[in-house]
């Protein structure tokens, strides 16, 4: 994963010209990894069993359904909007598909399609209403969320569904040589984002929509267009995300997902993808993920008592916000 | 005002005083040391090429930026810590290159930002409005009316007027009268003079000579961020002498040989566009032609060359190339650039540039498909279109991969037209194509708007610019009431007919 990391990591870093020249321009763009370095040595110093290969494969597996659904979120935030829904999309996603092989009896894996293909009409939905009827992004996601996160409980009744087909949690349990699958999935998510967004037509009209969508239009980009796909993908994305988290979990509970809204939207945030949209890379993403996996990891572990992890969560948030912001103030 | 700086202010004959100026943006040195004077109660002009470091001296001397040394002196003293609100209240407004608007507010409330007529903590509403009414009057601008929907020109002057009657005791105009019409600029020049005969000391940005030998009495000239020269008495020059104080060269100035396209059969044809503020029954172009539209504001000429383009919606109206069949106006840009039209917008700041990409990201924004191969970019492909587009513009930056809002305003402007050549359109219309570009390098533009029109290219120019239009079209058409009303070509184009027809009195 590290070795992952590094290889995508190189050819941004040669990005030229966006770079700062001053030592702190250079803290402030790399501040996530700095500071992934200094927690994991923190925890490590803290407690010997962090760094052991068993926690490193836990973190791994952690932050494979965080990672899905922070690159879902990353998408609209690169075009200037937002998509709170996406939390919710994957869980009321994932029930559809569960219910898709119990009630209707198909094979598990048309099944799970059908999850991953409500996900993705979701997300069209989501983005035919921010374009085509203008609807704020902000509040059309937030109705929808809500609106998915009590379908899902009507759906569920409540009860959490247990009764997953073997197939559909294989990936969740699987391992080679001791090492889980699961976080291959997201490591093939996050290079093909990768490749989208810096090698694409997709991807560079996504990034100028972001920077100035009237003058891009008047360049000639259809930005309703890019803007419906960005959230099309980011559905998808979460409901694939959707599928992997049941699969892990062998279960899906009557709120399944919801516990991922904040740390979703920080981690691409963290990971300096631009709340004003048109800034922020694959690897930034990644790196605020990894972030907060290892802190939530990291409490638990240190036996931090659970009243307090969610204050210091709410902390990093803060904090990488206003890093954001001051970065974009003094760095551009 | 303490007894100090009172006697200062009498021995000081230089109202504004800047020693040592240096400003540095990592390794770009765009200010150098840069020591001068402003007379109290003169117009100073303030001249160089694009790059040369204008509006960075002005964004020092009004506190937008912090040098990176040197000292500011105002009546004398020195100014400890600028900054921009400091500075107004001493007095010092800036009107800066690119308009600064707030889009959601009205005309009214964008003149008084930061300046609110108020008692107690409260805004007097009724003041606020009373005062904009009149500050508008005569400007065809309505107080109520939001600032995001005026136009590029409208809110510009907004800009310019909120600092004229600020009560400034120093006015700073960084080009002002880009794309302002004749009588907007005598009208601006007139409410100068009539502010100078009151003491305000005034700094002039512009590129165009005659506005400078026209206004100022003194000038600085920058370049490559450095004093060039300057001179007390800028009445004693001839246009030819400023061109060359400002280049370090003689200027040949650039004149297209006018042709007859008369008897040549039309390769662009316009049939009954109506759109807002636009009824044209018919308007032909040919292969190879370069036709000037000039016209008052709303008089239509920008506002057919967006219906065209397809950024505002039209109740009718066709477009044919060649033989082919008329088409219906195309529904959007990208349709329009699919047709192979290409516009270059009078706006940079609000519609031409991502300003945090690269240029070389910019150039190739309307090319992207061009450059793709099912969907995924060549590198090598946009490496070439944007070096070669960096050379032809001759746009002053470190390379193609630096970010376009470090540019100066001159060369944004040239990043956006090299983006609009880029897509080899057979309709090209620019307009004010070489708004804030410099004497030098526009005669580079119009010389390369005139070798693309030999490839065959039909070519719109819109500009207020009279002086630009004389010197690069074959025909111009004069735009009254959404229509043409009267069209000019060969020996009739002249500046004196333009004038004429571009003032409301013609
Ligand atoms: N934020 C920035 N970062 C890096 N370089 C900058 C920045 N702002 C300005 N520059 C550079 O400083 C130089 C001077 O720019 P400035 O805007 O003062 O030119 P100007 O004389 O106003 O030109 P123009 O006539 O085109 O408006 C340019 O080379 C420009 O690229
Ligand atoms: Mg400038």
């Amino acid at each position: 994963m590290n070795q992952v990391a590094s290889a995508l990591a190189a050819p941004a870093a040669k990005t030229p010209g966006k770079e700062g020249t001053s030592v702190l321009g250079w803290v402030l763009h790399n501040v996530v990894w700095i500071w992934l370095v200094a927690l994991v040595v923190i925890f490590g110093l803290f407690n010997q069993y962090f760094f052991t290969t068993f926690n490193l494969q836990n973190i791994m597996v952690q932050a494979t359904v965080l990672g899905m659904i922070g690159l879902a979120v990353a998408l609209p935030l690169l075009v200037a909007e937002i998509d709170l829904s996406l939390p919710a999309n994957l869980g009321f996603s994932s029930a559809i598909g569960a219910m898709a092989y119990s009630n209707l009896g198909l094979p598990w894996f048309l099944a799970m399609l059908v999850g991953v293909g409500v996900a993705t009409l979701i997300g069209f939905f989501n983005g035919l209403c921010i374009t085509k009827l203008r609807m704020v992004s902000l509040i059309q996601t937030l109705s929808m969320m809500i609106i998915l996160q009590g379908a899902l409980l009507a759906l569920t009744q409540g009860r959490t569904i247990t009764n997953l087909p073997d197939g559909y949690v294989w990936i969740g349990q699987a391992a080679i040589g001791g090492w889980p699958v699961m976080p291959i999935i997201f490591v093939v998510a996050l290079v093909a984002m990768a490749v989208m967004l810096r090698k694409t037509v997709l991807g560079r009209s996504i990034y100028a929509v972001g920077g100035n969508p009237v003058a891009s239009n008047s360049a000639g980009i259809r930005v309703d267009r890019v803007k419906i796909i960005t959230f099309t993908i980011a559905g998808f994305l979460a409901g694939v995300g959707g599928f992997l988290l049941g699969s892990w979990q062998m279960a899906i509970t009557s709120n399944q997902g919801s516990s991922y809204l904040l740390y979703a939207i920080a981690a691409p945030i963290i990971g300096g993808v631009s709340v004003f949209g048109g800034r922020g890379n694959v690897v930034g993403v990644l790196g605020g993920v990894l972030l907060l996996t290892v802190i939530q990891v990291g409490l638990a572990i240190i036996a931090v008592p659970s009243f307090y992890v969610g204050m210091i969560g709410g902390f990093m948030i803060f904090i990488a916000v206003a890093i954001d912001a001051i970065r974009v103030r003094y760095f551009g | 005002m303490t007894a100090a700086s009172a006697v200062a202010s009498q021995q000081d004959p230089f109202i504004l005083r800047v020693e040592n100026l240096t400003k540095r943006y990592g390794p770009v040195l765009a200010l150098n040391d840069v020591s001068l004077g402003i007379r109290r109660g003169t117009i100073h002009g303030l001249l160089g090429e694009n790059g040369a470091g204008k509006s960075t001296l002005v964004s020092l001397i009004s506190g937008q930026r912090t040098p990176t040394s040197g000292t500011i002196f105002l009546d004398g003293r020195a100014i400890a810590s600028v900054d921009i609100k400091a500075m107004e209240e001493a007095g010092v407004f800036l009107v800066t290159q690119e308009p600064m608007i707030v889009d959601h507010l009205t005309a009214a409330e964008n003149l008084m930002l930061g300046i609110w007529p108020s008692s107690g903590g409260f805004v007097r509403w009724s003041k606020l409005r009373a005062d904009a009414a009149r500050m508008l009057e005569g400007t065809g601008i309505d107080p109520q009316a939001m600032a995001g929907r005026l136009d590029a020109v409208a809110r510009r002057k907004l800009n310019i007027l909120r600092a004229m009657f600020s009560g400034g005791k120093i006015i700073i105009l960084d080009e002002p009268t880009a794309a302002l019409t004749v009588e907007d600029r005598a009208q601006l020049f007139s409410f100068m003079r009539d502010l100078k005969a009151q003491g305000v000391t005034f700094i002039f940005i512009s590129h165009y000579n005659d506005e400078i030998l026209e206004i100022c009495d003194a000038c600085s000239v920058l370049r490559d961020g450095v004093l060039a020269g300057g001179t007390e008495n800028v009445k004693g020059l001839t246009s030819e002498q400023l061109s060359e104080l400002v280049l370090g060269r003689g200027l040949v100035l650039f004149q297209r040989e006018r042709r007859q396209f008369d008897t040549e059969p039309a390769a662009v044809s316009l049939r009954s566009v109506v759109s807002a503020g636009v009824r044209v029954e018919a308007l032909d172009l040919h292969a190879g032609e370069i036709v000037g539209f000039t016209g008052l504001p709303g008089a239509g000429a920008k506002e057919l060359v967006r219906a065209v383009f397809g950024l505002v919606p039209v109740r009718s109206g066709t477009i044919a190339f060649a033989d082919e069949a008329p088409h219906k106006l195309p529904a959007s840009p990208r349709d329009a650039f699919d047709a192979g039209i290409a516009f270059l917008s009078d706006d940079r700041h609000r519609d031409g540039l991502v300003k945090h990409m690269t240029i070389s990201e910019n150039i190739s924004l309307s090319s992207l498909v061009s450059l793709a191969r099912s969907g995924f970019l060549s590198n090598d492909a946009e490496r070439n279109l944007s070096d070669r587009y960096f050379e032809a513009m001759g746009i002053k930056a470190p390379g193609p991969s630096t970010t376009v809002d470090t540019l100066s305003g001159g060369n944004q402007q040239k990043v956006c037209l090299g983006r609009v050549l880029a897509t080899k359109p057979r309709l090209l219309i620019l307009d004010e194509p070489t708004r804030g570009i410099d004497v030098g390098v526009k005669q580079d533009v119009l010389r390369i708007i005139d070798d693309l029109s030999r490839s065959g290219v039909a070519v719109i120019i819109v500009s207020t610019d009279t002086d630009e239009i004389v010197r690069s079209v074959d025909r111009v058409c004069i735009f009254d009431g959404g229509a043409v009303r009267e069209e000019l070509s060969g020996a009739a184009i002249t500046n004196e007919r333009l004038r004429q027809g571009t003032t409301s009195h013609g």
